[in-house]
């Protein structure tokens, strides 16, 4: 394609990719119900500002990360062991293992949301940060075995072997060489497993009925009779920035994110 | 080359613990709510295939069905293409990591908050509102609009997958094959079929795949945009199990999630057949 037509195409697929976003953050800096001495329509900043008037928003923000960050620590703990075993041995029933995980993968959150209700309810784990971290393993810890594997697998044998030459035990292993050898590996799971989770609603939802509350359940909340649509865009903005920050830490890698092992 | 080694189970047994607990036993659960009829969950009867067999025999269930693959047929074929379409352009940019960063925006977007973000852009004081009204078009809640709305959200969502994958794929074709193809006189149409198809398969089964199942059981955008109105034109089988779930008819609203999870498992079955077989073959 000649220069001009495809200078013009990639500036009407960068327009297509900003116009919501840009809706996003004019209204956020817009007040959009008469505020203190503010008309409606005018530029303001007390959309920013009234977040942190709000203890149910400000909260929010911490729950966010609390169960977020207990996923990517549970993925990666979980899945580091995993991913290094299928990436080096074969064994009874791997395959069938990689199956169930793509299933649990694809699977919608919906099919499983009223069991993990149910039964999360009898164990005391809704309204808690832990539940939700648990339940996101569901796609998250697929996710991180195969990143994680994918990293193992691009590590020569030897390097293994001369370590267990050397004495040193599997857990030994594992800390002093093969996490500072795959730890790029590890950044780009940590980060994938913290964005699904950060943009999941459907388990946060059902599991946050009463308390606890993400992000982005605290955003529903704020939608009533006389909806701040300002306050939520304002909200809804901060909950981009995580989001922005990981794509330019994994620019190089994000086609890993939907790595699929069969 | 990989030695067999049963002791590698010792390896795999906590993400294998934890996805018994959160993915196994729940599936299972509702595998037995499935064959019963639930007052309380105290008080429930055995009734055997009775949900099944309602739903398969209810119209509702065939028409959502029909919406949703109807659906799931109108996005693959708008984003597959141009995601291809798209990812072919970038190749010849300078900066191609600066477009996908762009095009990875809408991923980490939260999903409860595109709905929003894309309904006050078609409202009438919006950015795309307001120049539609100028010429004419008023953004209504009719069934073309709301379908028109949610096809448009979605692309807007999901294109970078397409575009992402599909770039992956295209960097990893050594240059001297286009070279090759330059000496033969290759037309661009028959680079395209027999040197870039060929290497961007595999993406392309992954980007199917995920692309499928996530159209084929969208929810929260979907209802959050017309809650799957009007007169349930935009009611797809998600929006459908929600509201049984929202109206604690648990034993039916277990049958139709057992329902979708079939559906869903033989289209991983089947890809994983293709994958093996490609990966056989080459």
């Amino acid at each position: 394609m000649s220069r001009a037509p495809r200078m013009l195409a990639l500036a009407a697929l960068l327009l297509f990719i900003a116009l919501p976003l840009v809706q996003t953050v004019v209204l956020s800096f817009t007040a959009t119900l008469p505020l203190d001495g503010v008309e409606p329509g005018q530029f303001t900043l007390l959309n920013y500002a009234n977040i942190f008037q709000s203890p149910a928003l400000v909260a929010s923000i911490g729950n966010s990360f609390l169960y977020v960050s207990l996923n990517v620590a549970l993925c990666l703990a979980a899945g580091l062991p995993a991913a290094y075993a299928f990436s080096r041995y074969r064994f009874t029933g791997d395959k069938h293992l990689l199956f169930a995980m793509l299933a649990f993968r694809v699977t919608p959150p919906v099919v499983l949301s009223l069991p993990i209700f149910i039964l999360f309810s009898k164990l005391g784990l809704v309204n808690s940060p832990v539940g939700i971290a648990l339940v996101h393993c569901v796609f998250n810890l697929p996710v991180a075995i195969w990143i994680l594997e994918s990293f193992i697998s691009a590590v020569p044998h030897e390097f293994d072997e001369t370590a267990f030459l050397d004495g040193q035990s599997l857990p030994g292993f594992f800390f002093s060489k093969l996490i500072p050898a795959i730890a790029p590996g590890i950044g780009v799971a940590a980060f994938f497993c913290f964005i699904f989770s950060w943009v999941e609603v459907v388990f946060a939802r059902i599991l946050t009925g009463t308390g606890g509350k993400p992000i982005t359940m605290a955003i529903n909340a704020l939608f009533s009779f006389r909806t701040d649509i300002g306050l939520v865009m304002a909200m809804t903005v901060v909950s981009l920035l995580p989001g922005v920050l990981m794509i330019v830490f994994v620019r190089r890698h994000i086609a890993r994110g939907f790595v699929i092992r069969t | 080359m990989s030695a067999q080694h049963n002791r590698a189970w010792l390896l795999v047994l906590p993400a294998a613990a934890v996805m018994g607990f959160v993915a196994v036993l729940p599936l299972l659960t509702v595998l037995n709510y499935s064959f019963h009829d639930i007052f309380t969950l105290e008080s429930r009867y055995w009734i055997g295939l009775e949900w099944y067999e309602e739903i398969i025999t209810s119209s509702r269930f065939w028409a959502s069905l029909g919406r949703s693959a109807l659906f799931s047929a109108i996005v693959l074929s708008i984003q597959v293409p141009l995601g291809i379409a798209v990812a072919l352009l970038l190749r010849g940019t300078r900066h191609p990591t600066l477009y996908l960063m762009a095009l990875a925006l809408p991923l980490v977007v939260p999903w409860n908050m595109i709905p929003g973000m894309w309904l006050s852009l078609v409202s009438p004081s919006g950015l795309l509102g307001t120049p539609l009204a100028a010429v004419g078009f008023d953004y209504k809640f009719t069934a073309l609009h709301t379908w028109a709305l949610i096809v448009t959200m979605d692309t807007w969502h999901w294109l970078g997958l397409v575009v992402i994958l599909s770039y992956a794929g295209l960097s990893a074709i050594p240059q001297p094959y286009y070279r090759a193809a330059e000496i033969d006189g290759a037309s661009r149409a028959a680079i395209f079929r027999h040197i870039e198809l060929p290497k961007i398969a595999g993406a392309l089964a992954i980007v199917l795949l995920l692309r499928f199942v996530d159209s084929f059981m969208i929810y929260t955008e979907a209802f959050r945009i017309n809650a799957g109105g009007p007169q349930g034109a935009t009611t797809f089988l998600s929006l459908d199990l929600g509201e049984e779930i929202n109206g604690f008819s648990y034993g039916s609203a277990a049958a139709r999630a057992m329902t979708y999870f079939l559906i869903v498992i033989t289209v991983v079955w089947a890809f994983v057949q293709v994958t093996r077989r490609r990966e056989a073959s080459a």
